[in-house]
């Protein structure tokens, strides 16, 4: 059984994430938050319908496209960009300092606690249409999954192959991609939970609910 | 072939990657345009990153977040002060939207390709279809519309599979194909019509994943038949389209991609066919033109068909754009008794405003030539792609070998998987076909390609494949 109390620990130690915000691709630069120490908030509303704090503006074709906060955090520094250049996709704009949340210290611990399947090569990963369509119903935790269940698509080099998933059955306790991301060979596209361990996932969820204490 | 009237200062911003960036380039360099190149994360070390930097200085390539974001495109564009845009051979190569946006912006630029008309009119296959009907060109019996009906769909595969019990055909099989997709992408056989269901959904799926239409054509299933090409090329009047002969693609793999081209497609001076193979070539050079001319074609572009083993021909598709396989043609061409001919530096001429300034007669074929696709797979495993870090890639210079790569030959190189695997593109020429295969071979025995994957297996290419299948070519 993992040991949430050193996880903890080691969390409370750097209980922050450094956020690199790049340059979703070239265009003109136009800073709206561009001081480091600067309070940004992420997105908001039931539906994360409401954009994070405006740190920037990217024009390309003469549209602007706003680049917004994606979590709340304080800018801790700025990249070597001058307001009005041009940048390159990538490029470093600025680093926004996250304290972690309840659900992302959840979402951290998780990874560590549940049986992860990961990527056996790198590509785009779609689920197998009829899991898709339950899962974005239902929630991915109506799903279960056994082992050698075709249950992917892998896409790469404009060829499409199926892929097994192999591990202990369960259910899929947390999902790791987003659809038409490339994602590593080795990095974790599922999580998936036992039935029988279900009550111990979720003991480790109300403790940190409990016991994490969210900064401002 | 470069005229004196032409315009001398185009900065070229190449839309694309790979090799075929590495051959705009350099046809840019032997028109004396600039350039601007392109690239993304994932082709950071590719040979097209080097020689962009080596010929056009540090300033010539930007960095983007995709090679098919029209806006950043045109971002780069303005910023670095281009005025045409080549797409290469990928998909605004023949997207209609985006030719027309090239030429319709606020800063106007010119597009490297047909005219944004003409590409919406036999960039369609449906469209294509219509026209060649019209022409009376022949065309493969089937759907004439995108269907994006389900019971529509079956009502058609129906049609079809009885249209063959008909024609005397013991097992009909038809056609699935996205009808937005191209190269090979997205098209699946039924043999049985009780499984047409659920093949068709697949290739919905599927069309809608790739090309965000769901639309599917739905044809008959012409079994060993050639693949045939004829290569065409236009200037902006649209009135005076020439050919540069035939191409054989027939040997494929199992994803109907190709492997092997062969210029020109059949070989009566050596081989024997069951049919009239000169008045087959002569009659699909013949159709395309005759499409050309009334389409008003004005830029390079190919003509594909299917010639069945009785020697009857029917029209595919039309791609207009540059092909991969360009070179091949080009390799066993003169234009007035001078060789060497680039059809890619043709296709920037004549797409920048120069007349044509030859005609049919002037253009004459000599030999045969080969183009060997070099690929990280396994033919053996349904070609699966193989990933992984080639260590060692190399090959002796011959006065008949030209190889076209993006793969380093002085460095150890990862392999992107975001794109498709061509590793590399060798054209071989001889003076006959037994001359052209002998060379090949001699080639395939040569080049040196090694590498090694994650799991520390070693590379697996399509090399034994190539040389396997040249044994038979144009064969039929």
């Amino acid at each position: 059984m993992i040991d949430v109390k050193e996880l903890l620990r080691e969390l409370r130690e750097e209980p922050y994430e450094k956020i690199v915000i790049r340059a979703p691709h070239s265009g003109k630069v136009e800073f709206v938050a561009s001081e480091p120490g600067v309070r940004v908030v992420g997105p908001g509303g039931t539906w994360k319908e409401v954009p994070g704090t405006l740190l920037a503006r990217l024009e390309r074709e003469q549209v602007k496209r706003p680049i917004n906060a994606p979590q709340k955090g304080e800018v801790m520094s700025l990249g070597d960009v001058q307001n009005g250049q041009f940048v390159q996709a990538g490029q470093e704009l600025m680093t926004i300092r996250h304290f972690l949340t309840k659900e992302e210290v959840i979402a951290r611990i998780l990874r560590r606690s549940l049986s992860l399947f990961l990527a056996p090569e790198k590509g785009k990963y779609y689920f197998f249409p009829e899991v898709d369509i339950k899962i974005k119903t239902k929630g991915s935790q109506t799903v279960h999954v056994e082992d050698g269940m075709e249950l992917f698509i892998l896409s790469r080099m404009k060829r499409e192959t199926s892929v097994r998933y192999t591990g202990p059955g369960g259910i899929i306790y947390a999902v790791y991609f987003e659809t038409n991301d490339s994602v590593d060979r080795d990095a974790p596209l599922i999580g998936v939970c036992p039935e029988s361990q279900l009550g111990q996932i979720q003991e480790v969820v109300s403790r940190i609910q409990s016991e994490w204490e969210e900064r401002d | 072939m470069k005229n004196s009237s032409e315009p001398k200062h185009h900065k070229i911003l190449i839309a694309n990657r790979g090799e075929i960036a590495i051959r705009i380039m350099q046809a840019c360099r032997k028109l004396g345009h600039a350039f601007v190149a392109l690239f993304t994360e994932p082709d950071r070390h590719s040979e097209h990153c080097v020689l962009a930097r080596k010929l056009g200085g540090e300033d010539s390539l930007y960095r983007v977040s995709s090679y098919l974001d029209a806006n950043e495109i045109f971002a780069v564009a303005d910023q670095a002060g281009a005025t045409a845009i080549h797409p290469g051979y990928g998909f605004f190569a023949e997207d209609y939207r985006f030719a027309r946006r090239v030429v319709q912006r606020e800063r106007k630029l010119i597009f490297i390709g047909p005219s944004w008309q003409v590409i919406r009119e036999l960039g369609d296959k449906i469209n294509t279809k219509r026209l060649a009907r019209k022409l009376g060109v022949p065309t493969v019996p089937g759907s004439d519309k995108p269907v994006t009906d389900d019971l529509e769909a079956e009502h058609i595969a129906k049609s079809l599979f009885d249209f063959q019990k008909e024609q005397g055909i013991n097992n009909p099989v038809i056609l699935v194909k996205a009808s937005a997709g191209g190269g090979g992408m997205g098209i699946e056989e039924v043999a049985d019509l009780d499984k047409f269901r659920s093949t068709l959904r697949r290739i919905k799926n599927y069309a809608k994943r790739q090309f965000r239409d769901e639309g599917v054509l739905i044809e008959q299933r012409i079994f060993d038949f050639n693949h045939l090409e004829v290569q065409v090329v236009s200037d902006r009047t649209g009135q005076n389209p020439v050919h540069f002969g035939t191409r054989n693609c027939s040997v494929q793999s199992l994803g109907h991609q190709k492997r092997i081209e062969v210029a020109p497609g059949f070989d009566p001076s050596s081989l024997r066919y069951a049919f009239d193979a000169r008045k087959v070539l002569e009659d699909i050079t013949e159709y395309s033109l005759r499409m050309a001319r009334e389409a008003g074609y004005d830029n390079v572009g190919t003509w594909e068909w299917i010639v069945s083993p009785t020697g009857q021909p029917f029209l595919m598709e039309v791609n207009t754009r540059i092909q991969v396989e360009n070179g091949v043609s080009a390799r066993i061409a003169t234009i007035k008794g001078k060789g060497d001919v680039d059809l890619i530096a043709e296709q920037i001429r004549v797409g920048l405003g120069a007349p044509l300034g030859y005609s049919q007669k002037d253009i004459a074929l000599n030999g045969v030539g080969i183009e060997y696709r070099i690929i990280a797979e396994d033919p053996d495993n349904k070609f699966a792609p193989w990933v992984g870090r080639i260590t060692s890639f190399g090959w002796p210079e011959q006065e008949w070998l030209k190889l076209h790569s993006q793969v380093p030959t002085d460095r150890e190189y990862e392999i992107p998987t975001d794109f498709d695997p061509n590793l590399a593109l060798a054209i071989i020429w001889g003076k006959d076909l037994a001359e052209a295969k002998a060379r090949g071979v001699e080639f395939l025995n040569a080049l040196k390609l090694e590498g090694v994957n994650a799991s520390g297996e070693a590379l697996k290419s399509n090399i034994d494949f190539l040389r396997r299948k040249t044994e038979t070519i144009l064969a039929f």
